[in-house]
């Protein structure tokens, strides 16, 4: 083969190219093809059929290997650049700016490692058109490191995930951020961040983690500022910030979390403990402010290949730990909880996501009276605002990709038919390049009643574009 | 640069340890129409095939980097590097492909149980998310992580799932040619492959459509012995259907490592086994 003839000046030519081209776009500009001898003289018949046997070399050998490029740093630098913009598609009253997202976000992520130690750190600077501010978010600044030949662990700010749903959670009460996520932010940015020590021990059947995140974290959750919510108190939508008192008295209100988890075959089975908060304010403190009530949850999940998809179950039950049965509505009912879900690949290209997920408070019958009870709700706000003994939820999850992955359209629908509301999360995602992808996605939300839970946000829906950058 | 690396020694080398088979399959291929075990001998080349080209050695690491270029020439590239360890000659297998470019891809990782005759257990990890998720096992013929190359590509097709005949052996290759066994499965109608004779590696496969026109069309090259396996340090796939083509550039390969099997488990998705990724 004839490789090196002519490799210079088309190596020459190509990076004239790329510079005049413009790598802004993204849009590399390959080199006009080679004229290499022709290729392998056994393959493909006589004539090769008119393809192109082209192997291009020139281009490959002065484009380092990823790990060449460090540039002189002691540690690997990367990130993004993100333009976001919502807009909410209904006329609401309660907010002067008709966008709900108008932000530009710049994330810096530098990781490397000494000896055992690996280290992550991943920020970010937003310059916030909605609350008109510049903030700096830390999303993770941590440090992983094994101890000995079984336990692997990690120390500082970092993102925690388990369990088996999509997009609803029952074992995994790390903190989720529902604003980011209702308001069309990547949906990576739904996991919050907890700073947390967590270790995982590798034994011969079971893995064992345990994470204990020394001071409670809560959930970001609708309370006004970018989102409206029903108080069923007033019997109004409402953007009043909520202020909910967070425990925060070290080290007594900290959270662990615990997964014991073992494969037998291809069949997953865990084990769930965690001992904290309710992620979400739901208790009345003796001062009457709004707070988060102590929460015991225990659960389990199985998760193996069935027919032609992954099968999920799982199961929880959360106990109310404050909970009075002289004073019901001062803390949350205990709850279980329980999740089926069936994940395929129905055509070539499409995949299907099916869940049927149920809460039940389970004394529900001393919640009905304190309702009845109540001299400050009338009667038609009893009838109801009063939550259902039974929540059930449906989700479907609909992703078709094309072009190579590079466009892909998803829908993701909640549908609750004992509340009888939804919510709706199209999405399109086109990936121009490595660097430069555009995303376009609405959250669209609507129901029967003005309280329940997606029905609340119906004004709330919106319409949202991203462009990002990554370097 | 040296392409199609063969040192005389090796040649001869080789040529002696697969005498016995090289034998029968040109005996066959002289006469394979009036040949009565033609089926089992075509069958014997297929599956000397598969071990060069899957199963080279107890166990393995190679990186690799593609680069993808589509039908009007925008390139995006891939890095990543592949571990694997054979469960049984020809049979079952781990795989272990961690991620190092581009960034958005950057720690992400697939752990693969394949099993040939039956679904593999695939699972996922991202670690933006650190969410570990488990893969249905899906249409093995679609893209592999945006390239030409499909996911059954990487991991071998089972060979159980197609009829052989050899149409052809020339000085240095068998041409052999495929149909499904089960058409409606698959996006071809058949392909044709060139083994060469000496490493029973497959240096060019090309798809046909009903039509019988070719639209997809793989090739190695630049094979050169690594630890006593041929090896190709190039692929090239292109297809017509999809537009474009995807180059595969491999380094660093080695065998025999003694890969333990617990590095083939979920431990090494959140925390990749560096002692055995790095060179």
């Amino acid at each position: 083969m004839a490789a090196g003839t002519g490799e210079r000046p088309q190596r020459q030519l190509r990076a004239a190219l790329l510079l005049a081209a413009g790598m802004v776009t993204g849009v590399a500009v390959a080199a006009a093809p080679a004229t290499h001898a022709e290729w392998g003289a056994n393959g493909g018949d006589d004539g090769n059929n008119g393809w192109d046997n082209d192997w291009e070399d020139n281009g490959w050998d002065d484009d380092p290997w990823g790990d060449e490029e460090a540039g002189g740093l002691p540690f690997e630098l990367s990130g993004f650049a993100e333009l976001a913009g919502g807009y909410r598609t209904r006329d609401h009253e309660l907010f002067d700016k008709r966008y709900h997202l108008a932000e530009a976000r710049l994330r810096l992520e530098a990781r490397g490692d000494w000896r055992r130690f690996d280290y992550r750190v991943r920020a970010d600077a937003v310059a916030d058109g909605v609350t008109d501010e510049l903030r700096g978010e830390l999303r993770e600044a941590r440090l992983s490191f094994p101890v000995g030949e079984r336990l692997d662990m990690r120390l500082g700010r970092q993102v925690l995930a388990w369990g088996t749903g999509d997009l609803l959670f029952i074992n995994d009460l790390f903190p989720k951020d529902f604003q980011s996520f209702l308001t069309g932010r990547d949906e990576d940015y739904l996991q919050g961040p907890s700073d947390a020590v967590r270790g995982t021990w590798y034994g011969e059947q079971v893995t064992l983690d345990l994470v204990w995140t020394p001071l409670f974290a809560p959930d970001t959750y609708p309370e006004g500022e970018r989102l409206s919510y029903f108080n069923p108190r007033s019997g109004e939508q409402v953007v009043d910030r909520l202020r909910a008192e967070e425990p925060d008295d070290f080290p007594n209100d900290g959270e662990l979390a615990a997964q014991l988890r073992t494969r037998i075959g291809g069949t997953e089975l865990a084990g769930y403990f965690y001992r904290g908060f309710f992620p979400q304010p739901g208790s009345v403190t003796e001062a009457d402010r709004l707070t988060h009530g102590r929460l015991n949850a225990f659960g389990a999940s199985l998760r193996d290949r069935l027919g032609p998809g992954i099968v999920n179950a799982e199961i929880g039950y959360y106990h109310s730990v404050d909970y009075d049965s002289s004073a019901p509505q001062r803390a949350p009912n205990s709850e279980a909880r329980l999740l089926l879900g069936y994940t395929w690949e129905a055509i070539t290209h499409l995949d299907v996501g099916l869940q049927y997920y149920v809460e039940w408070l389970q004394e529900y019958d001393e919640l009905k009276a304190a309702w009845q009870g109540d001299e400050n709700l009338d009667n038609a706000q009893e009838d109801d605002y009063r939550p259902d003994e039974f929540r059930h939820l449906l989700t479907a999850r609909l992703t078709y990709s094309m072009w190579r992955d590079n466009l892909t359209a998803s829908l993701f629908t909640f549908y609750s038919p004992s509340d009888n509301d939804y919510y709706l999360r199209p999405s399109l995602r086109y990936r121009a390049s490595d660097a430069l992808t555009y995303s376009l996605g609405g959250n669209f939300f609507g129901g029967d009643h003005a309280h329940t839970f997606f029905g609340q946000f119906t004004e709330d829906s919106n319409l949202y574009a991203r462009l990002r950058y990554r370097f | 640069m040296a392409h199609e690396t063969k040192t005389p020694w090796v040649s001869l080398s080789l040529t002696l340890a697969l005498a016995a088979a090289t034998a029968t399959a040109t005996a066959t291929a002289s006469d394979h129409n009036h040949e009565p075990n033609h089926d089992r001998d075509v069958m014997e080349i297929v599956e000397r095939a598969n071990l060069a080209a899957y199963y080279a050695g107890a166990d393995g690491r190679s990186e690799a980097r593609m680069r993808i270029v589509d039908a009007r020439e925008r390139t995006q590239t891939r890095q990543f590097t592949i571990l694997r360890k054979d469960v049984e000659e020809g049979g079952k297998q781990h795989y272990l492909v961690v991620f190092s470019r581009p960034s958005e891809f950057r720690g992400v990782a697939f752990l693969v149980e394949k099993r040939p005759g039956d679904d593999d257990d695939r699972w996922l990890y991202l670690p933006d998310q650190d969410l570990e998720r488990r893969i249905a096992p899906g249409d093995k013929r679609t893209s592999f992580v945006g390239s030409h190359v499909f996911y059954e590509d990487v991991s071998g097709r089972d060979i159980q799932d197609d009829e052989y005949e050899l149409l052809e052996v020339t000085d240095d290759r068998y041409k052999i040619r495929a149909t499904p066994k089960e058409p409606g499965s698959v996006e071809f109608a058949a392909y044709t492959m060139w083994v060469d004779r000496e490493t029973y590696l497959p240096m060019t496969t090309e798809y046909e459509d009903a039509a019988g026109s070719v639209y997809r069309r793989m090739e190695s090259s630049q094979v050169e012995i690594i630890d006593g396996h041929p090896t190709p340090l190039r692929m090239r796939m292109e297809d017509h259907n999809m537009g474009g083509y995807t180059e595969v550039q491999f380094r660093g390969q080695e065998y025999d490592l003694g890969i333990p099997a617990s590095v083939f488990s979920q431990r090494s998705l959140r925390n990749p086994p560096r002692e055995w990724l790095g060179r």
